[in-house]
């Protein structure tokens, strides 16, 4: 290869490598994430907060204040399983599949994204496995705007969810089978890793 | 922020101090995540990647032999992860991958001529054998030696060199017919 060549090719690489060179950052809520999932990762302590999760949704089984806005009617959001290298649609358990694993141990972790389509102001996550919003889960805006998603290490089992919208209004998943309380208070549902 | 050594961090999260290793991550973090970004071309699944390799390194902390090279550890970790994650999407979710972009630049209306350059940059890179992208994004990118290439990827230095003049190359015929390089 001749010099001229050769400085050309160094030239064309610090060019391209310059503009890839931009700064990338992982949302803010990546440490807490990780450290739940490896918290979750210890069967013993998974065990351990499934049962204290069952004792506080207490809260959420009173007359709910939230009320679902009706120009959410429309809105639509899906769960899909990102195993480790693929993007499967989960098989959701169907409302008489009611086993609660709550007595069961689980020793791994799946990153569940969460997807949320429709027009709001903030999204977040609640369900069992963040003890009904103990922890905040808020979902991301995507560059569309008008979907939010976010990706959250769900232990294997059945667990139940839904959708906070612009900090008040209760939303359950409408392509997710659902679960209601004695409130007439709808929850979705999801499997995952059975 | 925490003063304790990598070793220390590494000693008591191998004992199940996950806060220790929420530590190491919060150290480490930001020098894999360009890296993932550019080798999955996604911003959200180079998250999920990167969430993963944690998770395995935490898994694996007992055959970190050298707890004072956790991050050099951790980086061979999280190129295998990328790895393997882009060769199990194939090129279907690649498109997906140009889509998501196009439409990051859509919603973006004060987007400079900078971030332009980045996403049809991105774009080529995505296109090419991820065998040379990991070598070229190691070389040019995070500018990493080829002996720190060769002990993270375990390719011969000849072979990374290879690699790295082949990506150049189809990066060029890439990129030809939008920028005049």
């Amino acid at each position: 290869m001749s010099d001229r060549s050769h400085d050309q090719d160094a030239a064309f690489a610090e060019r391209v490598g310059h503009v890839l060179r931009a700064p990338e950052r992982l949302s803010d809520d990546f440490d807490r994430a990780l450290v739940a999932a490896i918290r979750n990762d210890q069967p013993t302590a998974a065990a351990m907060r499934r049962r204290s999760s069952m004792l506080s949704r207490d809260w959420w089984a009173a007359p709910p204040a939230l009320s679902r806005a009706a120009n959410l009617a429309l809105a639509a959001s899906i769960a899909a399983l990102v195993a480790i290298g693929a993007w499967t649609i989960v098989p959701t358990a169907s409302p008489t599949n009611h086993v609660v694993a709550a007595g069961s141990v689980h020793d791994t972790v799946t990153f569940v994204r969460f997807v949320f389509v429709g027009q709001a102001r903030s999204v977040s996550l609640v369900g069992d496995f963040n003890q009904w919003g103990a922890t905040p889960l808020p979902l991301r805006a995507t560059g569309t705007g008008d979907a939010w998603a976010a990706s959250v290490p769900v232990a294997s089992g059945r667990h139940e969810y839904a959708f906070i919208v612009d900090g008040k209004h209760w939303v359950a998943d409408p392509f997710a089978p659902r679960e209601s309380d004695e409130f007439d208070t709808n929850s979705s549902v999801i499997t995952v890793g059975l | 922020m925490s003063l304790r050594s990598d070793a220390e961090l590494v000693h008591a999260a191998a004992h199940g101090d996950a806060d220790a290793f929420g530590e190491l991550s919060r150290r480490y973090r930001d020098r894999y995540t360009r890296f993932a970004v550019r080798m999955i071309g996604s911003r959200d699944e180079a998250e999920d990647v990167l969430q993963s390799a944690f998770i395995r390194a935490y898994r694996a902390l007992d055959r970190c032999r050298d707890a004072s090279r956790f991050g050099a550890w951790m980086y061979q970790i999280v190129a295998n992860e990328c790895r393997t994650y882009v060769v199990r999407r194939g090129r279907r979710d690649a498109r997906l991958v140009r889509d998501e972009s196009s439409l990051r630049a859509v919603v973006d209306r004060a987007s400079t001529d900078r971030q332009e350059t980045l996403e049809d940059v991105e774009y080529a890179l995505q296109q090419i054998d991820a065998d040379q992208r990991e070598a070229f994004v190691m070389k040019h990118v995070e500018e990493l030696s080829y002996d720190e290439m060769a002990e993270i990827t375990g390719v011969s230095v000849s072979a990374l060199k290879m690699r790295v003049k082949r990506a150049c190359a189809r990066l060029r015929e890439l990129l030809e017919e939008v920028y005049d390089v």
